[in-house]
């Protein structure tokens, strides 16, 4: 029967369309879901302002190696890499000159009694591809030298990101981050540390925030902070939106990346200050 | 005698206006090419390290500094970028972005105190 079928055809097409009105609704309100780095994967950064243009795979970055050793200060204020991914625009040219990650690669600096491999090089040698893939290991099966697993074993845990609760591991004593390198640092006094405060959560029940200068202070100068991710010069003054913070404004600028991430909500909404 | 005082006198002022001229064409190149003259000290090419270390390192606790140190600080990084600008493009990358972040801690901390 003719007119039935086309009744039918009629409600599926009505039908079809609500489906995909509602799935644009809802993508175009939640975007769609990403993916959760894994512990090893987490503070991952990928670096390909040149390297393909090059003819070489992209650097991948994995902070978690780095900074057991050397404090977010150094790296980011001494030796003056950007905050964000590609925003340093390094060369080989740059690492070559001692530059960036020429300060510490450079088949001269010790760490631990060995000697850090050289980055980029403008010899030739049969074994230098290897030393490029060493960084340049996007979307290639590279062996990494320094086991995540084994490295993570020894310290303190926590539930996200890397797994590891970094925090406890340099107030234990377990990793100690160097803030100083000969001929890169500048000579300063100790930093004074600032007062603990606390920020009043927006949502009722809520626990306010204690954000401790001390803790931040372990791993960063106030340079890095002030002005570039706090400009807020008076207390009260910014108004800190969850929403914009897990955009990666403001705490998001570490804690979406390579600091505890934004998801372990009892790191920093704890009690308010007595 | 074919000369007398008076050309000879002559003679020692041309050639007190020669060295005069010479001289002074001889040190403008090394004033344009990077010697600072702030306040009447001279910044030889080497020293811009120095200064930009002695800057910085106020970082460390720049609420302790007062309003005029703070300005003289934000002066004096002013004065050291141009120099620092012309430095090759690495040194002029890594250096600049460190004396900005130096020199915007000090602004900072200026504003907040003017805005409290």
């Amino acid at each position: 029967m003719p007119k039935r079928e086309g009744e039918i055809m009629k409600k599926l097409f009505f039908l079809l369309l609500f489906v995909l009105v509602c799935t644009g609704v809802v993508l175009a309100q939640t975007g769609l879901k990403k993916k959760r780095p894994l512990p090893y994967e987490y503070g991952r950064v990928l670096i390909n302002n040149f390297s393909e243009k090059a003819g070489i795979a992209p650097v991948v970055f994995d902070h978690w190696l780095h900074r057991s050793r050397f404090t977010c200060r150094l790296c980011h204020v001494d030796i003056a890499f950007a905050m964000k991914a590609g925003g340093t625009n390094i060369t080989a040219a740059d690492n070559m000159k001692g530059y960036y990650c020429g300060t510490c690669h450079n088949d001269k600096m010790v760490y631990n009694e060995k000697t850090v491999f050289g980055s980029c090089s403008i010899k030739s040698a049969p074994t230098d591809f290897r030393r490029c893939e060493r960084c340049h290991s996007y979307g290639k099966n590279v062996k990494v030298e320094n086991d995540f697993a084994q490295f993570a074993a020894r310290l303190p845990k926590e539930r996200f990101g890397n797994g590891i609760n970094w925090e406890k591991a340099e107030t234990d004593g377990l990793i100690n981050p160097v803030d100083f390198l000969e001929g890169v640092s500048i000579k300063r006094p100790p930093l004074a540390v600032q007062k603990d405060f606390s920020i009043s959560a927006k949502v009722e029940g809520m626990p306010d925030i204690v954000f401790s200068h001390k803790k931040h202070t372990a791993w960063n100068g106030c340079e890095l902070c002030h002005p570039e991710i706090f400009i807020g010069v008076k207390k009260g003054t910014t108004k800190y939106s969850m929403v914009e913070i897990f955009e990666g404004k403001y705490c998001g600028v570490c804690h979406s990346m390579v600091a505890f991430p934004l998801l372990d909500c009892q790191r920093c909404h704890t009690t308010t200050v007595q | 005698m074919p000369y007398n005082n008076g050309s000879i006198r002559a003679a020692i002022a041309l050639v007190g206006l020669m060295a005069a001229a010479i001289s002074l064409a001889l040190l403008t190149p090394a004033v344009e090419q990077g010697m600072l003259i702030s306040a009447g000290s001279v910044y030889a090419q080497e020293d811009w390290k120095t200064e930009f270390e002695s800057v910085c390192a106020k970082t460390q606790d720049p609420g302790a500094l007062s309003d005029d140190e703070l300005k003289k600080l934000v002066d004096r990084c002013d004065k050291l970028r141009p120099f620092i600008e012309k430095l090759d493009e690495t040194q002029r990358k890594v250096y600049l972005k460190r004396l900005q972040m130096c020199r915007n801690l000090f602004a900072f901390i200026l504003e907040s105190r003017e805005k409290k």
